[in-house]
């Protein structure tokens, strides 16, 4: 029975270290600010913000180039983009923006936009998958083991 | 009290099967998730794919096992047979369950809608609902040799009804909404190929190593029940002769 | 006793009973009605949705009725062990099966007889040229129902639950049957052409064939003591 819960421990320490290091990998595409945190902090360098485009904000100047006001939980953005054509800046869309703020005009300077990632369905489909087949396995595993040894026990009442 | 030639031989080879299904599924996890790339059309989501076609092909395989083991066993009366077509049948129901569950998780980020009438979906559906009637029907007969009589002639019928339910459920469809989503147009590139195919060998490593346990399992309990059984009615026996 | 002896004695013995006691038949009837009642008020039925939905209401009301019918075909021969003495027959088991088949058959044939001009009348269906190949289409359904209906019901008779276990097992298995003959019977309703729907007669057929030979061969293992 020892010899059981080593291997069933061995097996579930390689899942966590699998799902550290994966969700390790994915963390940078993973983590985003809100425009309130942007306006908070006001940030240095290159911040990833998640919000949805304002309704009637949204104004295109040429092909790569827009301004609109970036909608978070209860601040919002003033947002001029300047980049590749973007396919879907539309009015409503949650989107992600990749920038930096300027906080000597208080503008957010997109130059790409990311749609929002599904990774919570990855994870969950992953999950639902293997982790009852886990549970399943080591329950009937475990059901085996105590069976030989129940076998092994009843050995008194073996007649010859 | 002797263990079945057969059981020894699982629990001397069963080890094998874990251990390559091991192998074979941190493969594919590995390569699914970190070292493949991204769908053009569908973006990350395609990564659900390496995880919910291999549980579908390996519960139809799954199905299809138990299909032969129920005739073998009406050929033979073997009852480790039986054991095998009883413990197939609840390890394909969980696969096809799991299926089902990740399909629909996959078709909320890609079609927007958590169920759709799909023709394939649809024949999932009923290949379960078999499956728990099949499970369902062994609970309530008392016999254990008319259970698995009775088992292994629902298995075959269905086997049977299975293509004409899926091709009756495509006419359907196809009758019902033109536009049903499939997936036959998009070609797979060798890139999602790789992971693919590792999930897939080691989702049917899995599914034998389980089926291995699962049989040892059903045939210890049957084993101790019958002992027990022996050993009550020595007992009762004894008592009467004294 | 030939083989066909046996099955001509059991459809006898059927119909004896049935005409005797008139339980299942008049049971079966009853509970149709019912059910259609209680579609028409589950549904609000104008003109235009009536049309849409009555041949499911139809088939899932011949459905349930079948299964009821079935229901009773063997386990009225557990009273006073009739069920032992079928299997004590000395030809093949196949011939009590065909037997059962064609009594089943029978009777579920019957009650849509008798229940298709409720329906006519209650949603003013306009049946009058299309009404060879509704015939057709209940001939092959009803068929496809009592050739695995019957094979189930031999097989749940000695079961606990029994009455709950045969719709559960039968219906997932009657899917094909049961949207073939909807379809079919939608479009002989709206008088269709025949090639607009003859693909779902042809899989009727098939499914006929395929499960008659299947459960034929089945019901020697169902039989077996």
């Amino acid at each position: 029975m020892t010899n059981f819960y080593l291997r069933w421990g061995g097996v579930l320490i390689v899942a966590i270290v699998f799902i550290v290091l994966t969700y390790n990998h994915y963390r940078d595409n993973l983590a985003s600010l809100v425009p309130q945190q942007v306006k908070q902090e006001a940030p240095t360098g290159d911040v990833r913000v998640l919000g949805m485009v304002q309704g009637g904000t949204l104004e295109t100047r040429e092909a790569g180039e827009a301004t609109f006001t970036l909608l978070g939980k209860n601040a919002t953005l003033p947002v001029h983009y300047q980049g590749p054509p973007p396919d879907n800046l539309r009015e409503l869309k949650i989107l992600i923006l990749i920038g930096t703020w300027n906080a000597a005009t208080q503008v957010f300077e997109a130059r790409d936009i990311g749609i929002v990632p599904n990774y919570g369905f990855i994870a969950g489909a992953y999950l639902l998958g293997l982790l009852p087949l886990a549970l399943f396995l080591f329950a009937m595993a475990r059901r085996v083991n105590f069976l030989y040894e129940e076998i092994k026990a009843s050995k008194l009442y073996e007649e010859d | 009290m002797t263990i079945h030639r057969v059981i020894r031989k699982v629990q001397r080879f069963q080890g094998w099967f874990g251990s390559g299904a091991a192998l074979c599924l941190g493969a594919g996890l590995y390569l699914g998730l970190i070292g493949s790339p991204a769908d053009y059309y569908q973006g990350e989501v395609v990564r659900i794919m390496y995880i919910h076609v291999p549980l579908a092909h390996t519960s139809l395989i799954g199905y299809t096992v138990l299909a032969l083991g129920s005739l073998w066993y009406l050929w033979k009366r073997d009852p480790i047979v039986d054991n095998m077509c009883q413990a197939v049948a609840a390890l394909s129901a969980v696969f096809t369950a799991l299926a089902l569950g990740t399909g629909m998780i996959w078709g909320k980020p890609t079609w927007d809608t958590w169920w759709t009438w799909d023709a394939r979906l649809t024949s999932f559906t009923v290949l379960l609902l078999i499956l728990v009637g099949y499970l369902m029907l062994r609970t309530f007969v008392d016999d254990p040799e008319k259970e698995a009589r009775y088992g292994a002639i629902l298995a075959i019928v269905g086997f049977v009804d299975l293509p004409i339910i899926h091709f009756s459920v495509e006419w359907w469809r196809t009758l019902h909404q033109p536009q049903s989503i499939s997936m036959r147009g998009v070609s797979i590139s060798s890139g999602l190929l790789v992971p693919l195919v590792f999930m897939s060998i080691g989702m049917s490593l899995l599914f034998s190593y389980m089926l291995m346990v699962r049989t040892q399992l059903l045939y210890l309990d049957r084993l101790l029940h019958a002992k027990k059984g022996r050993l009550l009615s020595q007992f009762h026996l004894s008592k009467s002769d004294s | 006793m030939t083989s066909f002896n046996v099955i001509r004695w059991i459809v006898w013995k059927d119909f004896v009973t049935e005409l005797r006691s008139r339980e299942t038949i008049s049971s079966m009837v009853f509970f149709a009605l019912i059910v259609i009642l209680i579609f028409s008020f589950s549904f609000s039925m104008d003109q235009q949705a009536a049309r849409e939905v009555i041949a499911g209401i139809m088939w899932v009301a011949f459905a349930f009725t079948g299964i009821i019918g079935l229901g009773k075909s063997f386990s009225s021969e557990l009273q006073n062990d009739c069920l032992e003495a079928l299997q004590m027959v000395p030809e093949a088991k196949g011939a009590i099966y065909l037997g059962k088949v064609a009594a089943n058959f029978a009777f579920m044939f019957l009650v849509e007889i008798l229940l298709f001009p409720m329906f006519v009348i209650l949603f003013n269906l306009e049946v009058v040229e299309g009404i060879s190949i509704l015939l057709l289409i209940f001939f092959l359904a009803t068929l496809g129902l009592s050739a695995i209906g019957t094979l189930f019901s031999a097989l749940t008779v000695q079961i606990r639950a029994r009455e709950v276990m045969l719709p559960i097992l039968l219906l997932p298995l009657v899917v094909p049957v049961m949207i073939a003959a909807v379809e079919a019977t939608k479009g002989a309703l709206n008088g269709d052409p025949l090639a607009m729907y003859e693909q779902w007669l042809k899989l009727l057929a098939v499914y006929d064939v395929v499960f008659t030979v299947v459960s034929f061969w089945m019901f020697e293992f169902v039989m077996d003591s």
